[in-house]
């Protein structure tokens, strides 16, 4: 065999591209030929280097609920067809979230049996944000316009929640859903920041006005306040400041629209 | 049914996606748009999908999803300079295995790669990160194995050059 022969097929060889024949002729003269061997070591080596060293990303959770929200709504368009069966590859995701759901629910049990409505109104919020996390669960109606998410939940709750757009902030507008908290349904609004998720939960609750309060939960971080009749909670793992700025956001230009 | 087979068979192949399309654009943001777009063309087109392998078959529409948004943005053959002297380093071990590669070796990595032409890019990518065969490489970027073949040697040796590799004992 000729050395330029060998030179040609040795990507193939490397890759296991060649036929049985051919293999045993390449490998023959590699045995035989320092140049060719060595040039073949080098390329072994550079394409070694390239699949331990090269980054193999994941798609960012954000981009998955993105894609499912799309999908959703593809498939409403489309005839009958709607089973829910767990994506494949999202189901354990889904099980450690069940499970993280489960513990807070039962958190949220004991909280209720012992101590006061907010701390069980915490837990209530702490735990649907979990379960939103799931595929299938963060969005029902999908949409980066506001004039789109806010009538949507017109009919649905007794509250038409502020749903400002903040994307100039960096707060993009991912859509709105429907939750059931403390046996009602309740208006979600859904924000995300990088691959943060924000939840934002209002419904109507008499009492005064309170001022923001934030606590945090099993590595979320939770804002509460109440104003004109309307009690909020904002959940997510995004860093305080961050949160705080959202909220800071989100009441201002929440009241300008008024 | 359409939406069940749909989940089953190609969104498991979203990582792969979304790292091709960072690879071939080199934006998070731009990758996550493009990714969505494909996904919703697969879903679309997914009756077309007759047997063979799923994720090849989602690449293709991946790939070509990528590749409009580069000509839409002008992103031809738009190339990332380096430094030679950043790259020396990455080869000198010739027996570098994943432990020992250090995050700046990453780095300097991940640049040579985003350095390379987009048609030796997706190559690279394909093969070497993903493990396609020359003929499912073929088939996503749309020429002939032959064509492949060249491509994937001519990647390799520039990067080879690049690190450094094999340098050691010609000098």
């Amino acid at each position: 065999m000729r050395c330029d022969d060998c030179l040609a097929q040795l990507d193939a060889l490397h890759d296991s591209e060649l036929m049985p024949v051919e293999e045993t002729a390449l490998r023959a003269h590699l045995s035989d030929c320092p140049d060719c061997a060595r040039a073949y070591d080098i390329l072994a080596r550079t394409s070694h280097l390239l699949q331990e060293g090269l980054v193999h990303y994941s798609a960012p959770d954000v981009l998955k609920a993105r894609i499912h929200g799309a999908l959703m709504r593809e498939r409403d368009a489309e005839p009958p067809v709607r089973a829910v069966a767990p994506w494949n590859r999202w189901s354990r995701l889904a099980a450690a979230g069940l499970a993280v759901a489960l513990a807070s629910s039962a958190a949220t049990f004991a909280a209720m049996r012992q101590s006061t409505a907010a701390r069980s109104a915490a837990d209530q919020v702490l735990a649907s944000h979990v379960r939103s996390l799931m595929p299938n669960h963060l969005i029902d109606v999908a949409s980066n316009d506001q004039h789109n998410v806010k009538p949507w939940f017109n009919g649905r709750v007794d509250l038409s929640p502020q749903v400002p757009a903040l994307d100039s902030s960096g707060f993009v507008l991912a859509g709105g859903r429907l939750d059931y908290l403390a046996g009602r349904p309740v208006a979600v609004v859904v924000y995300t920041r990088r691959q943060h998720v924000i939840n934002v939960y209002s419904w109507p609750e008499a009492g005064s006005d309170t001022p923001e309060v934030t606590t945090t939960a099993q590595g979320y971080h939770l804002m509460r306040w109440s104003k004109g009749g309307v009690a909020y909670w904002v959940v997510s793992d995004l860093n305080a400041g961050e949160l705080s700025q959202f909220v800071t956001l989100y009441q201002g230009r929440g009241l300008e629209q008024r | 049914m359409k939406g069940d087979r749909f989940e089953e068979l190609i969104l498991p192949h979203l990582d792969d996606a979304y790292t091709l399309a960072r690879y071939l654009l080199r934006d998070e943001h731009d990758a996550q748009d493009v990714v969505q777009d494909a996904a919703l063309r697969a879903f679309k087109y997914f009756n077309s999908f007759r047997d063979g392998d799923p994720r090849a078959w989602f690449m293709v529409i991946v790939r070509n999803c990528c590749m409009t948004w580069r000509r839409r943005h002008h992103i031809d053959t738009m190339t990332v300079p380096y430094a030679d002297d950043h790259l020396s380093a990455v080869g000198e071990s010739p027996s570098a295995d994943a432990a020992a590669i250090e995050q700046s070796d990453r780095a300097a990595l991940a640049r040579v790669v985003g350095a390379l032409p987009v048609e030796f890019r997706e190559v690279i990518v394909l093969r070497e990160l993903q493990g396609l065969s020359y003929t499912q490489i073929s088939e996503v970027v749309g020429v002939p194995v032959g064509t492949v073949m060249s491509r994937l040697s001519r990647a390799r040796k520039r990067l080879a050059g690049a690190l450094g590799i094999g340098a050691e004992e010609a000098s």
